[in-house]
């Protein structure tokens, strides 16, 4: 298990607990062990740092490899993102791309103050935050619950897909476009563990929780930037959660083999996801290959990393 | 509230249920990783009007039911199947309609038996008999996904759950099925987040279900 540090910080290289117990190993064995080690939390961690390593196809393998025509769109997908600076900017351009989330932000006790009124039906709380949040705008639309005061304090993003999910993601520094942390959990849930290090009482949602904490690293890994939008549209991708089936086995649910669990597919693939719904011409073509793996969905047996 | 669908036996013509049904029913749950975790019970009460003159019955309705449910201890259900109507009341309220002397209970059914944890699923298996005696009548089986309280965003899991659980229960060579059919819940005024008003309903609709199995059973016999 990775060691997780009280400000959230990973120790991603941690190969050299598990030599501690290794008195009687040889040279040969440590180096072994250690490269082991190495190379598995380097996947696990830096996965945008294993390109070309991983390159044998695998039977399962359903998504396509892009090489040559991703390296266009990536600059084109930079170019756009770069106009994507500030945390207004990205909220305001994720609500236009995603009409069906609900996203509310908020200080940090604030939201714990929120959290623990939960669970509420979202109409009532659409409700509660007009008039909560009537401070903060004027006569901006919803979107405005980011008020010219209070943008430099948020810190916390709650998105709400009424009726299948809530996630919440914490924002360090508050104000930034810095995500450190995302969570996971029924929209029926409440309480002061409703927070984005906390982990739902729900197997379903705690296993997205523990995959959306790989996929923040592998944005934060790629470009840090784009990480917190290219985030809330992977996010967005989990409205089809209990309804999509998964893109390997083609059933919804699946027992887990290994924690006995009937799950729907709670991975979705991150490497190759692209946010960008561009309406140039020139990248149309690359991005809707891209776009299309946003929408497969994989049981967790049925996930291969190469996916 | 979490949703869920209460499904009841349907046995093959000229069969009925017996008890070894029922532990066939509960190994199946646990062929599926089903853990144990407790009993639960549920009754089911008839109500018939008491005329204190020679009042015209014909405005009294016939399927007046009360139901009480384990998971809601304080509350006690009313329905009129035919007039789609369904009502959540404190439980004292059935010591007021003994002190009114207005209804009284005809037949009162018991739901019970174990209740299983499958991760984010919750299931329940139980026999229906009549309260006053041990004579098995039915089985039903209750299926919750906890995660979720809206029914149209959960019916493809449950749809999922369904055919996992019927692939399960066909290894067992019983003769009959689990059946759902689902109540239209607008009629009776509720809405798509899942109540314990739902499950109210559900029952209802079942117990029509049984009676008309029971005398489907018995015409085959006659």
């Amino acid at each position: 298990m990775p060691l997780v540090c009280p400000d959230g910080a990973v120790v991603a290289y941690a190969w050299k607990r598990q030599l501690a117990g290794q008195a009687g190993a040889s040279a040969v064995d440590r180096t072994r062990l250690a490269l082991k080690a190495f190379t598995d939390q380097k996947r696990r961690f830096f996965p945008h740092l294993d390109d070309g390593l991983n390159g044998q196809s695998s039977a399962s393998e359903s998504v396509p490899k892009k090489h040559c025509g991703s390296q266009i769109s990536t600059v084109t997908q930079q170019e756009e993102l770069s106009d994507y600076r500030t945390l207004s900017d990205v909220l305001m351009h994720v609500e236009k791309d995603m009409p069906n989330m609900k996203i509310f932000t908020y200080q940090r006790l604030d939201w714990l103050k929120r959290a623990s009124t939960l669970p509420c039906s979202a109409e009532e709380f659409l409700m509660d935050s007009s008039k909560e949040h009537d401070f903060h705008i004027s006569n901006k639309p919803r979107l405005g619950l980011l008020g010219a005061v209070a943008a430099d304090k948020v810190a916390v993003i709650e998105l709400l897909f009424p009726s299948i999910f809530r996630a919440i993601i914490s924002l360090h520094p508050a104000g930034s476009i810095d995500p450190d942390a995302v969570a996971f959990f029924s929209p029926d849930e409440g309480g002061s563990y409703v927070h984005a290090r906390g982990f739902s009482v729900y197997h379903v949602f705690k296993h997205v929780t523990e995959h959306a904490a790989m996929a923040l690293q592998h944005f934060l890994g790629t470009n840090t930037e784009t990480a917190l939008y290219s985030l809330l549209h992977w996010i967005f991708s989990y409205q089809t959660l209990f309804t999509e089936p998964c893109s390997k086995c083609k059933r919804l649910l699946s027992m887990d083999r290994q924690s006995d669990l009937l799950l729907p597919p709670v991975y979705h693939p991150y490497r190759s996801f692209c946010a960008i719904k561009s309406s140039s011409p020139q990248s149309i073509s690359s991005t809707k290959n891209q776009t299309l793996d946003a929408s497969h969905a994989y049981h967790v047996g049925c996930f291969s990393e190469e996916a | 509230m979490p949703l869920k669908w209460v499904f009841h036996w349907q046995p093959n013509a000229g069969t009925t249920v017996n008890s070894q049904m029922i532990n066939e029913v509960s190994q199946c749950v646990e062929s599926i990783n089903g853990v144990k975790e407790g009993r639960w019970k549920a009754t089911l009460t008839f109500y018939k009007p008491m005329f204190r003159d020679q009042a015209v019955p014909a405005e009294y309705p016939r399927d007046f039911l009360g139901i009480s449910l384990p998971e809601q201890p304080n509350r006690y259900y009313f329905i009129i199947r035919s007039q789609k109507i369904v009502l959540e009341a404190d439980s004292s309220i059935q010591m007021i309609m003994e002190k009114l002397q207005s209804y009284k209970s005809r037949v009162s059914l018991t739901f019970e038996g174990f209740q299983y944890q499958l991760g984010d699923f919750q299931l329940r298996v139980g026999k229906v008999a009549p309260s006053a005696s041990e004579n098995l009548r039915g089985i039903v089986f209750e299926v919750e996904y906890l995660p979720l309280s809206s029914m149209e965003k959960s019916r493809q899991i449950l749809d999922g759950f369904v055919e996992i659980w019927q692939e399960a229960m066909s290894k067992r060579s019983l003769p009959g099925h689990f059946m759902h059919i689902e109540p239209n819940f607008a009629e009776f005024g509720l809405s798509d987040h899942y109540t314990s008003q739902h499950t109210a309903v559900q029952y209802a609709t079942v117990m029509a279900q049984l009676i008309s199995a029971v005398q489907t059973a018995q015409g085959v016999r006659n």
